[in-house]
This record gives C-alpha cells, sequence and structure tokens, in this order.
C-alpha cells in the first residue's frame, strides 16, 4: 500500500471513527460486477464472483475447480436418487441466527420464484425434493440418477430461511435482506457501481485480511489499468494483452497469469444442406464438406497452435487439444499434445475429394472473451495455406448469439467455459444429440450426432460411482475428440496486476477474484 | 404561441411512437435476448419457459401491443438483467450524466464564446490564431484519446486528481448530485473537460464566423460612426444578432451529449446513462433499450422546442412568423 493510499484510507477512516486505526482495506478494480445482490438471480460468473463474498455456497470449489467442502462437510449418494450431506455445525448468519438445514431448503426452493433470464434453475433441475432429516443433515431426492448434483451444488448460495419467499430484489439491493454466512457484510452497491464491504468477524473460514473491501467496476480496459497505475485501485482483473507486455517490463508492477476454464472452439456444422453453402470452384454446392471427418481433421491438422499462443494472444494462451484444461473431471490424457502438419491435412482434403480446396463462411465473436476475433482471423489465414478460402466475419455476441441459435451459420467459433469444473456440463451441452426430456444437446449447434458417444456418455451420466463414472467420461471426451466433433484451438489465459510487493494472490482458473482470498504481501 | 406549442407537442407523440416501434422491430430482428442472456448449461426447457415468461414467443404486433398497454398503465417494463424498473435504473443514473453535461456545457459557453468573440475581433493576431488551431485540435481529435491522455498526465503521473468514477456525492437542495462537494469536483472537472472539447471548438468557430462577417456589415460601421465603444457594440449589437446559429447548435449538442456522452462515461468510469445504454445494447435488454430511446426522442423533442422559443425571443421576425 503506497503512502498516498494509505493517507486516503486513514482520513476516510477518521471520518468513520468507528473504526481502528490499523485497518486494513482493499480496492479492487473489476471488468464487471453483479446485476443484482439477490444471490439466486442470475447464474452469471460476475454475479457469483462477487455475491460469494457475503454469500456461502452449499460446496466449494478451489482455484482448479476441484469439489472441496463449503457449508456442506461432506455428501455422499444414499441410493441411486437420494443425496445426503452433511452441514457444517456453529456457523452464524451476519444477523446472528444460526445455520441449519432448514436454510438450505428454503433456498433450493426458493430459486425457481425468483430466477431471472439467466435462470438459477440449472443448478437445481434434478432435484426433485428436499428433506431435512435434523438441524446439520440434509438429503435431497433426484429425479433420476444425478451424479453431478454437488457440482450443481457449488453455485447454490445460502440465504437464511427468514428471508421469506416474497423478499425481492429491492430488499436485497437496499441491503435488508442481504444477509449470507459469508465473509463480509453488506454496505452499499449500485448498478454498474461500488459493492461496498466489511468484514464478518464471526466467519467460520477464519480470519480474513482486510477489514474494508471495495469492488469498484470498470468495465473499459485502459481505465482500469489507468485506475490501478494511478493508485486508485490496488488490483484489477483482465488486463487487457497489449498493457500486460509494458508491465512485464515495468518493475513497479505485478502481475499474475492463469489459464482461464474458456477455450475457444471451432464448431463445424453437420447439417445437410448447410444454412451458408459451400462453395467449389466458384459453385455452390449441397453436399456438405464438413460431415466427412478427414476434412475436419484437415481443418485441425492445419492449425499451428504454438502460433496462436505465442503469436496472436502475445502468450496469453495454451494450445488446446480437447474441450477442457487438464486436471478437470473427464479430461483425457489419451489424447496427445496436437501437432500441425499441412501436408498430411491436404492429403486428407484431397482424399475427402477436395484436392482444390473449398470457400467457406467462418463466423465468430468479437468482443465476448479477449482475443476472439484475432483467433478468428489467424484461422482464416491458417486454412487459407491449406487451399481453401475463408471467409471470416468477426460479430458482437448480440448478434452471434441469436443467429447461432437458429443455426445460421456453416462454421463457426466460440468460447466455451467449462464452468461446473466437470465433462458432463460441457459433452453433454455441445456434443451430445439433443435431447429435450433428458435435457441434451442443448448447445449442440453443428447437429453432431455419433451414436457410440451417447452411449457411452450416457452410460456416465447414470453412474453415481465417481471413479467408474470417470473414466467413462474419459471414455466419451476420446471419442467425440478423436471425431473431430468440434475443433478445440487455445485455452485463453487471465491477467491480474497490482502494484509490485503489495499483494499476494493466487490466480483462479474460473478467473474470479475473491478478497479473502488475498492477503497483504509479506 | 399556443397553438404552435400544441402544434409541436402532437408532432413529438407521433415521432415517440414511430421511435418506439423502429426500435422493437430492430431489436426484433436482431433476434431473441433469452439466446444473449441464458447460461449455456440451461436445459431446453427451462430455455422454453422462459421465452414463454418473458412473452417472447408472441408474435411481434402482440409484444409491442403489450408493451403500449403497460405503458399506458405507466409501467414501463423491468430490466431483464438486473431486475429493476426501468424508469427507476434510467433516472437513477440520469442525475450523473445531467452533471457532466453542465459542467461541460458551462465550460464550452464561458471559454468559446468569449474566444471566438476574440477571434473574430482581431482575427489576424498571434492569439486569434492560436486560438484556432486550438479549436481544430478539439474537433479532430478522438475524445477516448484526449481523455486517455488527461487520466495519464493528471492522474497517473502528476497524482493531483482521481483516474475515474463519480467521487462523494452530496446534496444540492435535495438533488444528490456531486456538484456539491469538493471531492465530486475533483472527479467531475476532467471527464468534463473532456466533453467539452469538441463543443467548445464549435462554439469557437461559429462565434468567430459570426463576429467576422457582423463586423464588417452597415449597422457596426454607423454604429461606429455613432461614437460607440467596440465593446458597447460588439455586447449590445453584434453579439445578439449572431447569437441565433450558436443558440440552434448549442441545442442540438445539447441534446447529443445528453443522449451519447458515451465515451466519455466510459473512459472515466461515470456511472451515467450512456454506459447504461451501450451495455443494454450489447445485452439487448430490451426493455431498457426502448425506454430509453423513448425518452431522448422526448429529451430532443422538448430542447428544440426550448430552442424555438428562444430564437422567438431573440429574432422578433421568428415570433411574427410562428404565431400563427
Amino acid at each position: 500500500m503506497n503512502i498516498r493510499r494509505l493517507r486516503c484510507a486513514t482520513a476516510a477512516l477518521a471520518l468513520l471513527a468507528a473504526v481502528p486505526a490499523m485497518a486494513e482495506d482493499l480496492v479492487i478494480g473489476l471488468r464487471a460486477g453483479p446485476d443484482s445482490i439477490d444471490p439466486h438471480w442470475s447464474t452469471l460468473g460476475s454475479q457469483a464472483e462477487a455475491l460469494r463474498h457475503i454469500y456461502d455456497t452449499l460446496v466449494d470449489v478451489d482455484d482448479k475447480l476441484q469439489l472441496k467442502p463449503g457449508l456442506a462437510v461432506s455428501w455422499e449418494p444414499v441410493d441411486d436418487t437420494t443425496w445426503e450431506f452433511k452441514l457444517r455445525e456453529g456457523v452464524k448468519f451476519h444477523d446472528g441466527t444460526d445455520f441449519t438445514a432448514e436454510d438450505v431448503k428454503f433456498s433450493i426452493e426458493r430459486i425457481p420464484v425468483v430466477t431471472g433470464p439467466m435462470p438459477m434453475t440449472l443448478y437445481t433441475k434434478y432435484v426433485d425434493s428436499v428433506e431435512v432429516v435434523d438441524d446439520y443433515t440434509l438429503r435431497i431426492k433426484t429425479k433420476g440418477i444425478a451424479p453431478a448434483l454437488p457440482n450443481d451444488f457449488t453455485r447454490l448460495f445460502v440465504v437464511p430461511s427468514e428471508t421469506g419467499m416474497e423478499a425481492g430484489n429491492e430488499e436485497f439491493n437496499s441491503g435488508e435482506k442481504a444477509i449470507g454466512t459469508g465473509p463480509f457484510t453488506f454496505v452499499s452497491w449500485e448498478p454498474k457501481g461500488d459493492l461496498v464491504l466489511e468484514k464478518f468477524d464471526g466467519w467460520w473460514g477464519g480470519d480474513v485480511a482486510w477489514d474494508n473491501v471495495t469492488r469498484k467496476e470498470i468495465p473499459d480496459d485502459a481505465a482500469r489499468v489507468a485506475a490501478m497505475r494511478s493508485g486508485e485501485v490496488d488490483l484489477i482483473n483482465y488486463v487487457p494483452a497489449s498493457d500486460y507486455l509494458a508491465m512485464q517490463n515495468d518493475a513497479d508492477l505485478e502481475t499474475f497469469v492463469s489459464d482461464s476454464v474458456y477455450i475457444l472452439n471451432v464448431q463445424p456444422s453437420q447439417a445437410e444442406p448447410l444454412p451458408q453453402k459451400v462453395k467449389v470452384n466458384g459453385e455452390e454446392i449441397d453436399e456438405n464438406p464438413l460431415k466427412d471427418a478427414r476434412v475436419r481433421k484437415a481443418l485441425d491438422l492445419a492449425i499451428n497452435r504454438e502460433v496462436l499462443v505465442n503469436v496472436v494472444l502475445e502468450g496469453l494462451g495454451t494450445p488446446a487439444n480437447q474441450l477442457m484444461p487438464e486436471g478437470f473431471f473427464g479430461y483425457t490424457d489419451k489424447i496427445g499434445a496436437k501437432e500441425y502438419d499441412i501436408e498430411q491435412a491436404k492429403a486428407l482434403l484431397a482424399e475427402a475429394g477436395y484436392p482444390d480446396g473449398f470457400e467457406i463462411d467462418f463466423t465468430c465473436t468479437n468482443n465476448r472473451v479477449p482475443g476472439d476475433a484475432v483467433v478468428c482471423e489467424a484461422l482464416a489465414q491458417m486454412w487459407s495455406r491449406l487451399g481453401l478460402k475463408v471467409n471470416a466475419q468477426a460479430l458482437n455476441g448480440t448478434v452471434f448469439f441469436p443467429a447461432a441459435a437458429r443455426k445460421e451459420y456453416s462454421m463457426a467459433m466460440s468460447a466455451w467455459g467449462t464452468l461446473t469444473g466437470e465433462a458432463a456440463y460441457t459433452y453433454g451441452a455441445m456434443i451430445r444429440t439433443p435431447d429435450a426430456d433428458k435435457g441434451f444437446g442443448n448447445f449442440n449447434r453443428t447437429d453432431y450426432s455419433n451414436a457410440e458417444f451417447d452411449k457411452v456418455f450416457d452410460e456416465g451420466a447414470q453412474t453415481l460411482d465417481a471413479d467408474k463414472r470417470r473414466a467413462l467420461y474419459e471414455e466419451a471426451s476420446f471419442i467425440a475428440m478423436d471425431d473431430r466433433a468440434l475443433i478445440p484451438t487455445v485455452i485463453l489465459q487471465t491477467v491480474w496486476a497490482a502494484e509490485d510487493g503489495t499483494l499476494s494472490f493466487t490466480p483462479r482458473v474460473d478467473q474470479e477474484t475473491r478478497a479473502y482470498e488475498i492477503t497483504p504481501a509479506q | 404561441m399556443l397553438g404552435y406549442l400544441v402544434q409541436r407537442l402532437a408532432q413529438a407523440v407521433i415521432v415517440v411512437f414511430a421511435m418506439s416501434i423502429i426500435v422493437f422491430v430492430g431489436v426484433y430482428a436482431i433476434g431473441n435476448p433469452i439466446d444473449v442472456l441464458i447460461d449455456p448449461g440451461a436445459t431446453q426447457e427451462i430455455r422454453a419457459k422462459l421465452i414463454a415468461q418473458y412473452g417472447l414467443d408472441q408474435p411481434l404486433w402482440r409484444q409491442y401491443l403489450t408493451f403500449l398497454g403497460n405503458v399506458v398503465h405507466g409501467d414501463m417494463g423491468t430490466s431483464m438483467v438486473y431486475n429493476i424498473p426501468v424508469v427507476d435504473l434510467v433516472f437513477s443514473r440520469l442525475p450523473a450524466t445531467l452533471e457532466l453535461v453542465f459542467v461541460s456545457v458551462c465550460i464550452a459557453t464561458f471559454i468559446g464564446i468569449p474566444a471566438g468573440l476574440y477571434a473574430g475581433y482581431r482575427p489576424d493576431s498571434v492569439a486569434a490564431k492560436a486560438i484556432m488551431a486550438l479549436s481544430v485540435l478539439g474537433f479532430s481529435v478522438p475524445t477516448f484519446w484526449i481523455g486517455m491522455l488527461l487520466i495519464m498526465t493528471f492522474a497517473v503521473n502528476l497524482g493531483i486528481l482521481p483516474s475515474g468514477g463519480r467521487g462523494d456525492v452530496g446534496s444540492f437542495l435535495g438533488i444528490p448530485t456531486s456538484l456539491a462537494t469538493a471531492d465530486g469536483w475533483s472527479h467531475v472537472i476532467m471527464p468534463a473537460l473532456n466533453l467539452s472539447l469538441f463543443k467548445m471548438g464549435l462554439m469557437i468557430r461559429l462565434t468567430r464566423a459570426g463576429m467576422v462577417e457582423a463586423m464588417r456589415t452597415d449597422y457596426v460601421r454607423f454604429a461606429r460612426a455613432q461614437g460607440l465603444t467596440d465593446r458597447q457594440i460588439v455586447f449590445s449589437h453584434v453579439l445578439r444578432n449572431i447569437s441565433i446559429p450558436i443558440v440552434t447548435v448549442f441545442g442540438l449538442e445539447l441534446g447529443s451529449t445528453l443522449a451519447f456522452a458515451v465515451v466519455t462515461e466510459s473512459v472515466f468510469t461515470w456511472p451515467g446513462v450512456g454506459k447504461l445504454i451501450i451495455d443494454s445494447i450489447l445485452q439487448l435488454d430490451r426493455p431498457v433499450m426502448v425506454t430509453y430511446l423513448v425518452l431522448v426522442v422526448i429529451l430532443f423533442v422538448l430542447i428544440n422546442l426550448t430552442v424555438d422559443l428562444i430564437y422567438a425571443r431573440l429574432d422578433p421576425r421568428v415570433r411574427l412568423k410562428g404565431g400563427a
């Protein structure tokens, strides 16, 4: 903490008078903040990240997205359709009331009543009923076999049952009902403005380093960097690649880099006919070359991932060989690093009947994640070396996503993050043949369908034994990637920055900036 | 005068109607907001339920009629992202934008007009040439770039002004405003200056052009012959005669600044409405987009009306014609 900031902080504290003079404050500049203080309103990552400071979730995740105890200390299936959760004892809400199983039951039941267009119900979709066994034991009856229920509950924020079903957004935003068991208590918030928090002394997770935390929302990249450089904030997230290079050469600043969960995937459509038809020698053809696995493999082989990472993304990425980062539940070791082999790619393309290549439209987003537009253009160039003519078009997400949902693109690329840390979330949504009854394939924009994959995946989804399920998901991952159902390109990285030697902080793959996991540098 | 007012207000209502239809059709053409907002993990069932809940499965005309029906009952809708009534949301951010625009317009007027007068009065002096060069800079250099430059200079290097945000908000006549506190002023001054540069350039050039032209006219010569001092001539005759174009441009600029101070608000993290509308567009938050754009139309209509009334005050000929 530099002198000027210390002086400002002291002055502010002197005004507050009640706070002891040794207080430590933390001000963070973030690209996005919450949309509401109601923890059951939206599933947005930035929302969960902010509200985690006030409320706790039933199950928590570590910095690699592996499950760890939260308000529940343990969980296990009792039978095929029942999960039992043992709750932590001695936990207090900010208003002093005790945390019990009733509060969890209430929170689960509140979700469908209050959730908005980014529905939290997706985390409770397997819940059939909730049974309170005693104050610290909870049984959840599930609709069918639900092995991923604990993963879903990593976003289950718990509010006291006294909150009442009628409490709405207003009561939460004003702070009246903003009561959780989390490390900080709510002080104030305004939409797109600052979220001000104060340490909660009775937190079960132990002592946190900061008495006061202010999370400032600064969406403009340059403004966020300027706020950090001028000492107005102590830490910022999402440092843009251009500033990252300069910061590395600046001894006064420290950067923290981590892989994120976000991977840019190419999505070749299997539709027949293609929504945007492919042209061979200037003539539109009716067949879909992307249906041929050899063509998809050729596209894959022609991607030079080293160049994408080191040149296009300025080093802020890692080559991806499947749809999830290493270490996630269902990640398979059977796929080695992707190779770049343009000759083999050309041979495959010729074998598939396109020796002279073809012309294809390629659409992607340009504002969803850092680097999406540049990777898109780079891919088009790489494929042109293969003999294809690729019309790359980078669009705003507002235009891209509704059109992608209408399946208007022959070949698209967008980022996907395995937010629950396990394969079912990703493979079930994007690769599994769509099945509305089972809730699978809801994000399958490519019409990909592979009976062998479906069989293995479905078996995994019906297996409660974690080891067996992991093996099945790994096999499913292998089948889908060997078939190039989608073509992963690069894992994006996230950068945080702070003044050198001020903070100690371990970056997380889910990109969350958790104030209670940050400490002043020793 | 009254008939004129009624006519103008009737026009306004038609414009607002037309605008709401255009916005509705435009947003409908982009696609379903649920597809932008929804979490990728949501099942088909959840998606279908949501689309029905927000009435997005209805045909366009029915959605529009529902919207109109709600408006008649005083309900402009609730933001899909913030779950706050749109009117509350917009009005909670409006004071921030208003104070920013107010300060920037004052800077532009109180520096721009005197500078322009001087540049027109002594067009060949070095100072006049310097003023003109600065005015060109004001138009031609992008706002965000000057904004960043100001931040780098005053916040990062000199450390005398904050780099962004609104600062302490005090209360003046019951209205929450940063202009009531010293900290608030330190926050507002840089973005306001940034926002005023373009308008200042415009003011300088308009005033100078009018001044140069007016000084050659007969009435100035006669006034001189009468023995009036230059000060009397400029302030009581010339300034009044060249005000009409200035007032027009001032009105237009005021409207567009109020509605679209987006760039400055982004660079300086100013929590105003400009930022709100951009965020809403990016998330297809339809109720906010429609309401905001309709409000902007109303704003423009009101500003133009005021400008016309000021004309009438300045130039009696307008009053005679418009009085029908």
